[in-house]
């Protein structure tokens, strides 16, 4: 299996004061195919760990390879370029634009790949239809449910077929029925091919996904079953 | 793999950004509106007003003198000569000489009202010539000719005709000068720059002779001079008529009279400019001030932006894009309201419309890049925002 992400050496420190090591010294390795939990504590690091691995901050030390490309290579407008093609994120609190509709949400994913409005809103549809959601596709934001909120922001990560999906506590806002539909389908979207990584600290949804690894003060470890 | 915003896109974010804040967009856009129409409306008033003033100084040329009898340094008046016209027109670049003369007569609607109620009408002999000099046109019959000036006939000026109460000329109107009834065979236009002929009746030379022993000394002369040499006509003038006394002697250019008119509108109007452009500079700030704002607002638009794959020049573009709409929309507005009260204006004053249509582009032109400057900063501002800080809660 050839990594999709590799991690070596990876530390985070924010300057401060007084400075935190939010990662110190990960290693990780994402192999295509991989549908991975990332578990631990508040603070331990994950969301920062999650934003390096989507290359949408850098690290203070460690190389990582997205593709086989050494981020630190390229430039602000490179990791830009990169993240449109070949990183997908999902956040906890979906940040969806309010005032468009499903389908205009999911279409912004395309907006700087520079294709024609036509073409974005018909991938836009398909990608809605992946996530269940055919039925909702004029719909607003503030029409829908929680758990539907976040499918839409699923579909908005999906629709550019990126190398990989990055998300954030994804069900921190959500029921426990709800998170179990959205953890259904992250494996579902898995079986089918997609790449995807999933914060959360609820061990409970976690011991469903194939790999889990566990986070704490900056370090990493797989968990064995 | 490139990031990569079509045109049409970053356009049409800046006006969802803008239609999702109407509220907010309208009174922030009202701010230019304002600022624009006011110079608009000022530059177009007095581009209208100053079109019929140029319009009228042309008509009337600026080459025109007016010589009186002045009261001399001594204060006491003195004749001029009946012969300074005839030594008038000998000066070389002299092209046209013709004169007055303010008779003692009084003038009445008729011979029931009294002799003292003159209504400030004056009764002036003159040349046949005199509207052909001043460039005088007629509202109704004709001037005096070689015929008429021998007998009791009279042309109003434009005031005084109304003073009389004299309209037109159906049927036949007369007036009672002195003790004659006279016959009114003309009216004239109002003359912007001979206040003095307005308020006048004019009967020719011969007939005032006769009953009213007017002599042929002037009270007026009007002399048409070679444009080029007029201030050196003007300065032999006095002793050219009144050789003993030429400072008894005044010359004026009536013309000065509207192109001091000239001045003070363009003062008025630059003024008038600078408090629109003040106005403007408010508004620029208040769209800067906002736009500020609305960075703060949307920082997880921001952050999901670049996580989408925006650049920081994607995201700069966007707020750039976005604050030269809300001004251009504001320059707009202005521009249509500015035009409006011009032509509002310009009708009421029947004023010839002048509104310069490069300078409505260039009012919204200016308000375009009112609104670039003002949304650079915040542009920028939000470009710099570290993606990974914007997408965190
Ligand atoms: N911008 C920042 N500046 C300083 N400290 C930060 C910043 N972002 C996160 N941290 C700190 O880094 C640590 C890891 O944070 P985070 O990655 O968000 O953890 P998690 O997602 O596991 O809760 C925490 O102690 C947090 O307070
Ligand atoms: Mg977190």
């Amino acid at each position: 299996m050839t990594a999709v992400l590799e991690l070596s050496g990876v530390s985070k420190v924010y300057p401060g004061p007084p400075p935190v090591r939010a990662l110190d010294g990960v290693d990780v390795s994402i192999a295509a195919g991989d549908l991975v939990a990332i578990i631990g504590p508040s603070g331990a690091g994950k969301s920062t760990l999650l934003h390096m691995m989507g290359a949408l901050d850098r690290p203070t030390d460690g190389t990582i390879e997205i593709d086989g490309v050494d981020i630190a290579t390229l430039s602000d407008r490179r990791l830009s370029g990169l993240r449109s093609h070949r990183i997908g994120f999902v956040f906890q609190d979906f940040f969806l634009i309010e005032g468009i509709t499903a389908t205009a949400n999911v279409a912004e994913g395309l907006l700087y790949r520079g294709l024609g409005r036509t073409e974005r809103k018909r991938r836009a549809i398909v990608a809605l239809e992946r996530v269940g959601l055919g039925a909702r596709l004029d719909h607003l934001p503030n029409q829908l449910s929680g758990g539907e909120r976040q499918r839409v922001a699923i579909a908005r990560a999906l629709v550019g077929d990126p190398a990989i999906v990055l998300a954030d506590e994804p069900t921190g806002n959500l029921d426990s029925h709800t998170s179990e539909e959205i953890a259904e389908l992250f494996r579902g979207l898995n079986a089918d091919g997609t790449t995807i990584v999933v914060i959360t600290h609820d061990v409970e949804l976690a011991s469903h996904f194939p790999r889990r690894v566990e986070m704490r003060d900056g370090r990493l470890a797989e968990v064995v079953a | 793999m490139r990031s990569r915003l079509r045109v049409l896109d970053s356009v049409l974010l800046g006006l969802r950004g803008l239609a999702s804040r109407t509220a907010r967009t309208i009174l922030t856009a009202t701010g230019i509106a304002i600022g624009i129409a006011a110079i608009v409306a000022v530059l177009g008033i007095s581009a209208s007003g100053r079109a019929d003033l140029l319009a009228t100084l042309d008509n009337l040329g600026t080459n025109l003198l007016r010589v009186e009898p002045g009261s001399g340094i001594f204060g006491t008046g003195s004749d001029v000569p009946e012969e300074a016209a005839a030594m008038t027109g000998r000066i070389r670049p002299v092209e046209q000489v013709t004169q007055t003369t303010r008779t003692e007569a009084s003038v009445r609607r008729n011979d029931l009202i009294s002799e003292l109620e003159t209504k400030g009408i004056t009764v002036l002999a003159a040349d046949l010539d005199l509207i052909d000099v001043l460039r005088a046109e007629l509202a109704e019959g004709r001037f005096i000719d070689a015929a008429t000036s021998q007998v009791p006939t009279v042309v109003l000026g434009d005031v005084a005709a109304k003073r009389l109460g004299i309209v037109n000329l159906d049927p036949v109107p007369r007036v009672y000068v002195n003790d004659t009834y006279f016959t009114v065979i003309g009216i004239l236009e109002p003359m912007e720059i001979h206040p003095d002929i307005e308020r006048s009746v004019v009967i020719g030379y011969p007939v005032a002779a006769e009953l009213f022993e007017t002599t042929r000394s002037p009270t007026s002369m009007y002399v048409r001079s070679a444009p080029d040499f007029i201030n050196d006509v003007a300065e032999v003038i006095p002793a050219t008529v009144n050789p003993e006394q030429p400072d008894a002697v005044q010359v004026s250019r009536p013309s000065d009279a509207l192109e001091a008119r000239k001045a003070a509108d363009e003062a008025l109007t630059n003024l008038l400019i600078g408090l629109g452009a003040v106005a403007l500079l408010v508004a620029g700030v208040a769209i800067a001030n906002i736009m500020v704002i609305s960075v703060l607002e949307r920082r997880m638009e921001i952050g999901v932006r670049r996580a989408i794959g925006a650049t920081r020049g994607h995201i700069r573009i966007q707020f750039l894009i976005e604050s030269m709409m809300l001004a251009g929309i504001g320059g707009v507005l202005g521009m249509v309201l500015g035009a409006a009260i011009t032509v509002g204006y310009a009708a009421s004053r029947n004023l010839t419309v002048a509104v310069p249509p490069q300078g409505l582009a260039l009012s919204v032109l200016a308000a375009l890049a009112i609104g670039a400057v003002a949304g650079l900063y915040p542009a920028i501002r939000a470009s710099r925002i570290p993606p990974a800080e914007a997408v965190r809660k």
